[in-house]
């Protein structure tokens, strides 16, 4: 048990740092795409070596400590950011399980977790630390005000995400991911089922992600890189593979929660052996994750970021509202149209 | 005394004033080439016109004498028509001659032709060529082309420095100036001719495309070359005296300077000098030391003699600061009433400007009460011939010398009676005869470098302003005059980094050596010497740095002779001009 | 409030319909025009491999007309260096037995201070200096940054474009 643990958490590990960096590559590309550019092309074939160059030159930098800052805070908060964006990875089932001989491992590091729902939601709540601290810890007004800013974002935007949650959650009718997931075979995803909480979860996620439009903690042009203005060399890097990170996991949970996770629409018709099938779900998984991220990206290059007021009416006087309607409507659904 | 108006304002004139006189003194400009008021009127350049009323023709205010009731306009719409049509005339065959003229910057023609012309020249043909490289005389370069025929040279030489020998050749617009034939420009004044002539058309050898005026900054000093002490402005860049100019001063020298204070002067800050204090070794070499370190082997050496075998030496070479304070360590600790100073007389007053006296302060230094020293019967009269220093020298009673800066060991009688002299410490600024033979050399200031008071044969004090900085200064700090490559210069800039020299003013050295005997000196700055000064020497009574301002004052005894400047040139006044002063 | 542009006056402000103010399909619409984009023919040039010839209007770094007999146009009248506005420039004068009997004994730009301004040209007397088409600037060194007039001098024929751009942009 704990082997195979182990040996998932390593494949996974692994998969996701360089799912990381090729993401970042991804960034890239489609930013210089979407300005008709080419992107970058220098470094290997096609460019594909640059996030090796990249993260080369991160860890050559000089580590630079400010003067005023609290070390000690001011070391630990790229370190919680980059943990919790991994850990969430834990619970997500990336494929149905993979049967080989008579072993069923299930895929997932963490299976049978069957509050999977309340695990996500707490430790997506625990990111906003990192960076908060990061702000207070780095002695600058940058970094404390977009420090502070990222708390009020965090905490505006993660009650539509959860009320975007609670719509999936009525639906299905249970925290566990896999049963939600299973609730989707159908074909019938809860995109389908329950579009405005899709909408609700998918723009918090930009929020809960800090990602364009919502990048308000680290918006260059007022607060110079917001939180980690005074970051640099490796710390910066894991703070940047954080992002990274927590874009691959909210696409991860994404798909899991309305894209029907590994379900492949019409696969089991095919016919295919159980392997092949465990395979498909699993490339299924990851094409829908791929999509999505270049959505996260696709919308950076095409929405300019809110102003602070902006973004705050729409949290709470547009999104907010939309979620409890969206409940309602839910549970008409559920009384009306699945029963 | 008859009255009359300027562009509508009554003005009052003393009888036989020209309206040009009356307008300066009166501030109104009226622009002109031809006319200085030290020389006499020629009227030929028509650019003074003005429309005085009841005339049919606009009149000549350099040639007009006032009248009762005249009303004379000089903005009304012919005037200003007439200058118009007489720049016109002037620029026809003028080159475009700025970009390689010296005089750009400060040039009467280029300040009219912006204010006075219409600004599009309508001659298309070919200008007229003329001889652009013509020696008038060992220090002047003629260009014919720049000249516009005002005859200020001409009257200069005859009226000024009474040698007749500049003239015009040829008429119409071939006319040129040149000497007579044999002949050369080549008086003690000539160069005087430059600064008058009102474009580039005289240039100074010395001076030739050194540098642009805007480039330099100006500082009002006086020139040290004789006791005349002419009032002189420095031109300095990259702290390098490029050239020196004189400057109005109705009480000294007017508008001129002589050619040898003006060429032979500067060059002696720039070069050859002395970089910091040095001591003879056990080998009898000048090595570098310390001021510590010098003064008080100084002190410690002078103390091992009889007060009566050290002579204390003041000098006429430096302001009065210096000599008071020698005098008053000579009072302090060698119990004597008064000190000598060697007087360099040299030749013969030329009866213009340059005197005999070949220092700036010989009145200065007697007034501070140093005792003029030298065997110059001529001068002193047989009696009065002050010879007490070669005589004590030779008679051997001396050991020991301790002279402020004076390079008086050219004398050769001096050398020689100075064989049997043991420890001799003096001042000076450049390497010279009289500082190699020295035990104990102090570096200091040269005149362009620090403040200090010069007073003039007749009793006139004029005040030193630092132009060149040394190690102690800083430009900006200690408010010497900064051209604009000095305001924005960084010190990374080449032209920023000009050399200083380690060197500071006379008295900091008598300081030092004499709180090393024993006294308790505290003089921060020459300022405070020259306020004790003033406030002790009845001579000097109610002076200070500030009341000498750029034309100095008489001293006591000589109030009677002040005289009040009547006209400034603008480019004199202004110094550095408009372009360069600012930005 | 203190300032009143275009954008934050009232007045101008046009009132959004309800359908752009849902605000999704406008978002929509943004994505599909960037989307667009990732199709369009790349702007990007290959930079060491394919290099730009700039127009004669480009203002690369400032250069001294070198004339037909190997001496500079320069007259030394340092007009370049008093407008200079990063100060950059630095001239020395002397005389020569020329017709032009002044030239620059030391003609010196730090091409680290200068800002390509253009400025030196336009106030050059005798069109003496002017800006070249080389863009390309390296040093190891500050010192390196120090042009003189060995590397500022260049021979008129290589400069004929600017030069006539200038006689055309007089006129
Ligand atoms: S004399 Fe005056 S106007 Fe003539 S070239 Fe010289 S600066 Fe220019
Ligand atoms: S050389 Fe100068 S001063 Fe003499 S006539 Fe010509 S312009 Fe006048
Ligand atoms: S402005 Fe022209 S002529 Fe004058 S110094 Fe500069 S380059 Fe030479
Ligand atoms: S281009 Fe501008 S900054 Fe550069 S040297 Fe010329 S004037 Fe100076
Ligand atoms: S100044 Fe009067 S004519 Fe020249």
């Amino acid at each position: 048990m704990v082997i195979e643990a182990l040996i998932k958490i390593a494949i996974v590990l692994l998969v996701v740092l360089t799912a990381v960096s090729y993401t970042v590559l991804l960034e890239r590309w489609v930013s210089a795409w979407v300005q008709d550019r080419i992107g970058p092309n220098r470094v290997g074939p096609l460019g594909l070596l640059q996030p090796l160059a990249d993260v080369l030159k991160l860890l050559l930098k000089e580590d630079i400590e400010p003067m005023m800052a609290q070390k000690w805070f001011h070391w630990v908060a790229p370190v919680i950011s980059i943990s919790v964006a991994f850990s969430v990875l834990a619970i997500i089932p990336f494929g149905h399980s993979l049967t080989i001989g008579s072993t069923i491992i299930p895929l997932t590091i963490a299976p049978n977790i069957n509050i999977g729902v309340l695990m996500l939601v707490a430790l997506t709540s625990v990111g906003v630390y990192g960076i908060t601290l990061a702000g207070w810890s780095s002695g600058s007004k940058y970094s404390l005000l977009g420090g502070i800013r990222s708390s009020a974002q965090m905490i505006s935007y993660e009650l539509t995400l959860g009320l975007g949650l609670l719509s999936v959650v009525m639906l299905s009718g249970s925290l566990d991911l896999n049963a939600i997931i299973n609730s989707q075979s159908a074909g019938l995803w809860n995109i389908i089922r329950a579009p405005i909480g899709f909408l609700l979860f998918f723009v918090s996620s930009f929020a809960e992600t800090n990602r364009q439009p919502f990048d308000l903690p680290e918006a260059e042009p007022e607060l110079v890189g917001g939180y980690h203005t005074e970051y640099s060399s490796m710390k910066f890097a894991l703070f940047f593979l954080a992002e990274y990170a927590n874009m691959i996991t909210a696409s991860s949970v994404i798909t899991v929660l309305f894209l029907g996770g590994w379900h492949v629409p019409f696969a089991d018709q095919l016919g295919l052996p159980a392997l092949a099938m465990s395979i498909v779900g699993i490339l299924g998984f990851v094409l829908k994750v791929l999509g999505l991220l270049f959505i996260f990206i696709w919308v950076r290059w095409s929405i300019p970021r809110f102003r602070y007021d902006q973004l705050m009416n729409l949290g709470w006087k547009v999104l907010l509202p939309l979620g409890i309607v969206n409940i309602i409507l839910t549970a008409l659904e559920k009384i009306y149209l699945v029963n | 005394m008859p009255k009359f108006t300027i562009d509508g304002n009554e003005y009052e004139a003393q009888a036989g004033q020209t309206i040009i006189q009356v307008a300066q003194e009166n501030g109104i400009d009226i622009p002109h080439f031809c006319w200085h008021p030290a020389l006499s009127v020629a009227g030929n350049c028509r650019m003074c016109l003005v429309e005085v009323e009841k005339t049919p023709k606009l009149q000549i205010a350099c040639g007009t004498i006032v009248t009762e009731g005249m009303v004379v306009k000089t903005l009304s719409e012919t005037a200003t028509k007439g200058r118009e049509d007489v720049m016109e005339f002037l620029l026809i065959n003028h080159p475009l001659d700025c970009p390689i003229c010296d005089e750009a910057g400060q040039c009467k023609l280029q300040d009219y032709a912006f204010d006075h012309s219409r600004g599009e020249s309508r001659f298309v043909e070919e200008k007229n060529h003329k001889d652009k490289r013509m020696p008038l005389g060992p220090q002047i370069l003629f260009d014919g082309e720049r000249c516009i025929s005002c005859s200020r040279c001409i009257r200069f030489a005859e009226e000024v420095a009474h040698q007749p020998v500049l003239t015009f050749v040829h008429r119409g617009d071939h006319v040129t100036i040149n000497a007579v034939p044999a002949e050369s420009f080549d008086n003690n004044m000539s160069m005087n001719v430059i600064d008058i002539c009102p474009v580039g058309a005289l240039t100074s050898r010395d001076f030739r495309f050194k540098a642009r005026v805007w480039d330099m900054s100006f500082t009002d000093s006086v020139c040290p070359g004789c006791s005349r002490g002419c009032s002189t402005r420095i031109g300095v860049r990259n702290n390098e005296i490029l050239r020196t100019e004189p400057r109005n001063n109705p009480n000294v020298n007017s508008y001129w300077m002589c050619d040898y204070g003006r060429v032979e002067m500067y060059p002696a800050v720039n070069e050859g000098r002395i970089d910091g204090p040095r001591m003879k070794d056990a080998a009898g070499k000048q090595q570098a030391t310390d001021y510590d370190t010098a003064a008080r082997v100084t002190a410690e050496t002078l103390k091992k003699y009889h007060k009566d075998e050290v002579l204390i030496l003041g000098s006429a070479a430096v302001p009065v600061e210096d000599n008071y304070a020698m005098l008053k360590l000579a009072r302090e600790h060698f119990g004597k009433q008064t000190i000598p100073f060697i007087s360099h007389i040299v030749g013969e007053d030329d009866r213009l400007l340059l005197k005999a006296d070949k220092t700036p302060n010989s009145m200065g230094a007697t007034l501070a009460g140093c005792v003029a020293d030298g065997h110059y019967p001529h001068v002193h009269g047989e009696k009065a011939a002050h010879t007490t220093v070669l005589e004590l020298l030779r008679s051997r009673k001396i050991k020991a010398v301790f002279a402020l800066g004076d390079n008086f060991l050219t004398d050769p009688q001096l050398l020689e009676a100075f064989e049997h002299v043991e420890f001799f410490a003096c001042h000076a600024a450049n390497e010279t005869i009289t500082s190699r033979r020295a035990d104990v050399v102090f570096s200091i200031s040269h005149w362009a470098e620090r403040d200090g008071v010069f007073v003039n044969f007749e009793g006139w004090a004029q005040s030193l302003n630092p132009a060149v900085t040394t190690n102690y200064q800083v430009r900006g700090r200690d408010q010497l005059n900064m051209s604009r490559l000095d305001r924005f210069g960084s010190p990374y800039d080449k032209w920023a980094r000009g050399h200083k020299r380690d060197a500071r003013e006379g008295w900091h050295f008598v300081q030092l050596v004499s709180n090393q005997l024993g006294s308790k000196w505290h003089y921060l700055h020459t300022e405070q010497l020259f306020e004790e000064i003033a406030a002790t020497n009845p001579e000097f009574k109610g002076m200070s740095y500030e009341s000498l301002g750029s034309l100095g004052q008489p001293i006591a005894s000589k109030h009677s002779m002040v005289k009040e400047p009547i006209y400034q040139e603008v480019y004199q006044e202004t110094g550095a001009p408009l372009m360069g002063s600012g930005n | 409030m203190g300032y009143n542009t275009k954008y934050n006056n009232p007045s101008t402000n046009r009132k959004l319909t309800l359908w752009e103010k849902l605000y999704l399909p406008e978002v929509i619409r943004g994505l599909l025009t960037t989307f667009k984009h990732i199709f369009r023919p790349k702007f990007t040039r290959q930079y060491p491999e394919e290099r730009w010839d700039p127009p004669a209007s480009f203002r690369g770094r400032p250069v001294l007309v070198m004339e037909e007999n190997g001496s500079e146009r320069c007259v030394a009248c340092g007009l370049c260096s008093r407008v200079c506005p990063p100060l950059a420039i630095e001239v020395r004068a002397s005389e020569t037995e020329q017709l032009k009997e002044r030239y620059p004994v030391v003609f010196e730009i730090n091409m680290l201070r200068c800002i390509f301004c253009g400025f030196c040209e336009e106030v050059c007397p005798e069109e003496a200096i002017i800006m070249s088409k080389d863009y390309e600037l390296v040093f190891r060194d500050p010192s390196e940054g120090i042009f003189g007039k060995d590397k500022l001098l260049v021979p008129k024929a290589e400069l004929k474009e600017r030069l006539d751009f200038l006689a055309e942009m007089r006129n």
